[in-house]
């Protein structure tokens, strides 16, 4: 019998415009996205590439629910985020949407720990803080937590931003350019835990890179140009 | 408990830790503390000045009155818990066998001084009232009636045995036409002496004393009710050079204080601002991990309140320490019973934090909360492309409702919060301009002057929130600074070290040379003679007066009250005295003929008399008519015998004439001007010495409370220039490492790093300078009712100070950055 994954991410003709120009007079609008068809099924790793400026960021921005389309529609978890207000999106996003950032954004203020707390805290969740250092260990930082972002190496703090992503169990990840702001080696091995939890959880996980060899690791690669899907590489065989 | 409670108080526990929240809350403890101690230390030094002062009207409030008063209105007193005396002034003649003297009675009560002392020679401590039956007197009566201690003399119908010689009299008068020496006489003693009857010339004094709360209500009370023949003043609305001393002080101790808390507003404002962009990326995380609005509100809340709580309790405690020290510093120069238990300066400390935090943090804490949750991805743009003027209102409207507050005088508060808003108008216009003719001479200068300019060029916006908070902050300290010259030479001015303190009156015309070959010989300085004929004014412009008015015709009031036929003292002069400036018309010219007159400018007004009126004077049985060809504006301040009417010479020569002087007599002349005067017993002196060193000693403990108030504003204008540099350091952070990156040397880093500073210090110290020349000509003139001047001087020092310390602070702030490795600088920033 086939099972059908179900399908997490649903966007179907999604745009996205903005107007330029400091004054009426020199208005001008400036499509960033043309329609967008995009389906992503519950447990897929998907890449999108492309070139600066060819419009994923925009698209990942709108597929988190941190920014709405212009026109088209798009379902999370089956929810209309398109027509949902900024509240309803951040409940959203609070029970299924995880993110890990190029600038790890770390509360610089907050300990390793306490970083990792805060989504499991957010959800209510009784046990934040085992859940957090059971999350810790688990990206080989157990010896680390009681130390400040400002005293981890760039790597290590990416390592605590993932561990903060998969704390709260997201059904889906977003990630813009993981590895961006580390060296090869170092990315590498945020590559590796970065699909060891994915595979480990479930998750799904949508990224934005421009590194090809992380892009190669995902199920799918989705290569964006002028605001749009120009080319589809499936690396993997379709679940069946 | 809450969730958000939770990780509120953790971050606030955290970034208290780590020092993150150092500068807000530095500016908020600075804030409360300024005002802490400032007005506590000022409400201190202005309770025990005024404790010290009012013994010179020996109560805190005084009414006079021509006629006895509503005992109703007296009797009050005792309803608002108040000390009551009660005092008679007249003159009369005392006799002791052949000798008689004009003497100038002063009948008190037994409780009489309220306030300071009255000694008696040889007696053991304050005295109130002599026992009935007996008088103290002036030494001089003793000379004069040829008596001594234990003697009887007579007043009027009774018989009176000197039982003291008066040392010290709190109220005594400044002024040096009084009737005779003072002689002291239990009020109970009047109706036996019979020299009161029905059309006497009297006066009554009733002196009030109490808690300040109860004067101010029975003040409230009694004001509405004082009559025209009647005075209600204290120490302060006395017209004499104490009282004008103190009401400056006061003045530039409220303004001081006032400058101070602009200053603290201005950094608490620099800092929540700062606040609010440090905290956007942690906003933004929390919203795009799920956070809803209201969470963030909620925990930012209680982090600001929880922020705001200890500040103000560090505040208190630091105002308090500050306050401590200052008083332990001055106790010494305090009068012992100084106790300030007015929870006033509490109350408006705290109410200052609150509106502190409150107010300044609106605006920051408003975009910070809508902080948009994209920024994790397109990058945060800090507040300035959103600052609109309206979010500056609230913060106008703190910083007002904190200096009526503070300083309950709501037209000063209007005044400075409409030029501060002008000085902002204008130094955003004249700093860009500046900016851009600095980053002209920049481009052909050396490579660290061309990267200064560029930077400050690039920073345009930011730099102008600092050069308006530097400006500010250097335009209020030299605001202080020169204003308290000012004020402090003035009084020098006005009492010099040799200064007159003694007069010598009744000098007959033989007696003008001895007294001028004595004074040449012993090299004593003097006024010179001035001749004096007695005179009623009696018509203007031929219209009878029935009222005339004159300073000295009331013993000590100085206020000139209705008096009909009372004499004036008039003199003539061929040269404008010192201290005398010709406000209208002309100064004698030395071929006129005509008889002429010169009026005082305040009688001139009071009985409207105008160039070319003509004036009656009765001299004698004699009637002479002159010209007001002059109104002068008299110094009464100064320790010279002033007049209300000079005359040109020859008009008064014919008539009976005796000479006044006031002469600085040194310790070491004493004897010799005692045994000259000897020779001459019609000459009396009047010895003024114990007077000015009363006066001199009030002087130099304001002086003191004002160079304190002027450490303590120094201070808080140097943290807020701290605040303000420490503000732009994360921007500076980044740039350094961008540059470091490109390869720029340290050296070259270093020096475009501290010619930014200076340049922008430099430029501040310019426009403060033109500031403070506005803001000193309206305080000397309108505040202080002095003659304004201007202080170019201070332009160099704003500049230098300005340039010199905004670099020094810049370059130690930044060191810290100059020091780090490039990687460590790009780790950090990047």
């Amino acid at each position: 019998m086939n099972i059908t994954p179900e399908i997490i991410l649903d966007c179907r003709g999604l745009t996205k415009t903005v107007v330029t120009g400091s004054s009426k007079a020199e208005e001008k609008h400036l499509t960033i996205l043309q329609p967008i068809d995009l389906q992503v099924k519950s447990g897929e790793s998907l890449a999108i590439i492309g070139a600066s400026g060819s419009g994923k960021t925009t698209l990942l921005s709108i597929l988190a629910g941190l920014d709405l389309p212009t026109s088209g529609e798009i379902y999370l978890k089956k929810q209309p985020m398109h027509s949902f207000d900024e509240e309803q999106r951040s409940k959203v996003r609070a029970d299924h949407v995880g993110f890990i950032f190029q600038s790890f954004l770390l509360i610089n203020s907050l300990t390793a720990l306490e970083n990792v707390m805060l989504p499991a805290e957010l959800a209510n969740a009784d046990d934040a803080k085992e859940q957090a250092i059971a999350m810790l260990n688990n990206v080989g930082l157990g010896d680390r937590v009681e130390h400040y972002p400002g005293q981890l190496s760039g790597g290590e703090q990416q390592r605590v931003a993932i561990a903060r992503a998969f704390i709260s169990k997201p059904d889906i990840l977003f990630a813009d350019e993981p590895t961006g702001n580390l060296d090869s080696q170092t990315g590498e091995t945020i590559i590796e835990l970065l699909f060891a939890l994915n595979k480990q959880q479930g998750t799904t996980l949508v990224l934005v890179t421009h590194d090809r060899e992380l892009a190669q690791r995902c199920d799918r690669q989705l290569t964006m140009a002028g605001g749009q899907f120009v080319q589809q590489v499936n690396l993997m065989a379709e679940v069946s | 408990m809450q969730m958000w409670v939770k990780q509120s108080l953790r971050l606030f526990r955290h970034e208290l830790k780590r020092g993150e929240l150092t500068i807000i809350c530095f500016a908020i403890v600075l804030a409360v503390a300024t005002v802490f101690s400032l007005s506590g230390f000022s409400a201190q030094i202005k309770s025990a000045l005024v404790n010290e002062s009012t013994s010179f009207i020996a109560a805190d409030r005084v009414l006079q009155s021509s006629r006895p008063a509503n005992s109703e209105l007296i009797a009050k007193a005792d309803d608002f818990n108040l000390q009551l005396a009660e005092m008679m002034l007249f003159s009369s003649m005392v006799f002791a066998g052949d000798e008689m003297l004009l003497v100038s009675i002063k009948a008190v009560s037994g409780n009489y001084p309220l306030r300071g002392e009255l000694l008696i020679k040889n007696a053991s401590g304050p005295q109130s009232a002599p026992a009935p039956g007996s008088l103290w007197v002036e030494q001089s009566l003793l000379d004069k009636l040829k008596v001594k201690v234990g003697d009887n003399i007579e007043l009027g119908a009774a018989n009176f045995f000197i039982a003291g010689i008066v040392a010290k009299e709190p109220d005594a008068s400044f002024s040096v036409f009084t009737n005779g020496p003072r002689v002291f006489l239990n009020l109970y003693d009047v109706p036996k002496t019979q020299v009161v009857q029905p059309g006497s010339r009297l006066t009554y004094r009733y002196l009030f004393a109490g808690e300040q709360q109860n004067i101010a209500d029975y003040d409230n009370w009694l004001s509405p009710q004082v009559e025209d023949n009647q005075r209600w003043y204290d120490i302060k609305s006395q017209q004499s050079p104490l009282a004008n001393a103190l009401n400056r002080a006061e003045k530039f101790l409220s303004l001081a204080s006032m400058l101070g808390i602009i200053l603290a507003a201005v950094a608490v404002s620099v800092a929540s601002r700062r606040y609010g962009q440090r905290h956007q990326p942690m906003v933004a995380v929390f919203k795009a991990m799920g956070a809803n609005k209201s969470y963030i509100r909620n925990l930012y809340l209680l982090h600001w309140s929880s922020l705001s709580a200890f500040s103000i309790v560090i505040g208190l405690c630091v105002g308090f320490g500050i306050q401590y020290l200052a008083l332990q510093y001055i106790s010494s120069y305090l009068p012992a019973n100084t106790s300030s238990d007015s929870l006033y300066p509490l109350f408006v400390a705290i109410i200052t934090g609150l509106i502190c935090a409150c107010a300044f943090a609106i605006a920051p804490m408003k975009a910070l909360i809508s902080t948009p949750v994209l920024s994790i991805i397109r990058g945060f743009n800090g507040f300035d492309s959103k600052t609109r003027w309206f979010n500056q209102v609230p913060a106008f409207v703190a910083v007002f409702t904190l200096l009526v507050l503070f300083s309950r005088d709501l037209i000063l508060s209007a005044v400075l919060m409409l030029s501060a808003a002008i000085v902002i108008t204008v130094l955003l216009f004249l700093g860009r301009l500046l900016v851009n003719v600095g980053r002209k001479v920049g481009s052909g200068a050396g490579q660290s002057f061309h990267l200064a300019m560029a930077n400050l060029k690039r920073r345009a916006k930011q730099n102008n929130v600092q050069l308006i908070s530097f400006t500010i902050a250097i335009k209020l300290l030299l605001l202080m600074v020169v204003v308290r010259n000012d004020l402090i030479d003035e009084w020098q001015a006005q009492l010099p070290d040799n200064a007159p303190n003694q007069f010598l009156i009744n000098v007959n015309a033989q007696q003008v040379p001895d007294v001028e070959n004595f004074l040449n010989q012993q090299k004593i300085v003097s006024s010179g003679l001035y001749p004096i004929v007695r005179g009623r004014l009696t018509a203007i412009n031929d219209e009878k007066l029935r009222k005339i008015a004159s300073k000295e015709q009331e013993d000590g009031s100085n206020q000139g009250r209705e008096g009909i036929g009372r004499e004036l003292n008039m003199t003539w002069q061929q040269n404008l005295p010192s201290e005398n400036v010709v406000t209208q018309g002309l100064w004698f010219s030395t071929s006129g003929n005509n008889a002429e007159v010169s009026v005082e400018a305040q009688i001139a007004q009071r009985l409207e008399i105008n160039i070319g009126d003509q004036l009656t004077f009765q001299i004698g049985s004699e009637q002479i008519q002159v010209i007001a060809t002059s109104i002068r504006e008299v110094n009464w301040q100064s320790m010279q015998p002033n007049f209300y009417m000079i005359f040109n010479d020859g008009v008064l020569k014919d008539h009976p004439v005796t000479y006044i002087t006031s002469l600085h007599v040194p310790p070491q002349s004493k004897r010799a001007l005692q045994q000259f005067l000897n020779a001459y017993p019609t000459i009396s002196v009047i010895d003024v010495d114990a007077m000015i060193t009363q006066l001199r000693g009030v002087i130099s403990q304001v002086s003191l409370a004002i160079e304190f108030i002027l450490i303590l504003v120094l201070i808080a204008g140097s943290l807020v220039l701290v605040a303000q540099v420490q503000a732009s350091m994360e921007e500076r952070e980044r740039e350094l490492a961008i540059l470091r990156t490109l390869g720029a040397k340290g050296s070259l880093l270093r020096n475009s790093t501290l010619l930014e500073f200076v340049v922008l210090g430099v430029i501040s110290g310019f426009l403060a300078s033109i500031g403070m020349e506005a803001a000193v000509y309206y305080v000397q003139t309108n505040v202080f009712e002095m003659t304004a001047s201007w202080h170019w001087q201070y332009w160099l020092l704003g500049m230098v100070l300005g340039g010199g310390f905004v670099g020094l602070i810049g370059l130690v702030s930044c060191r810290r950055l100059l020091k780090l490795s490039s990687l460590t600088l790009i780790r950090r920033t990047l």
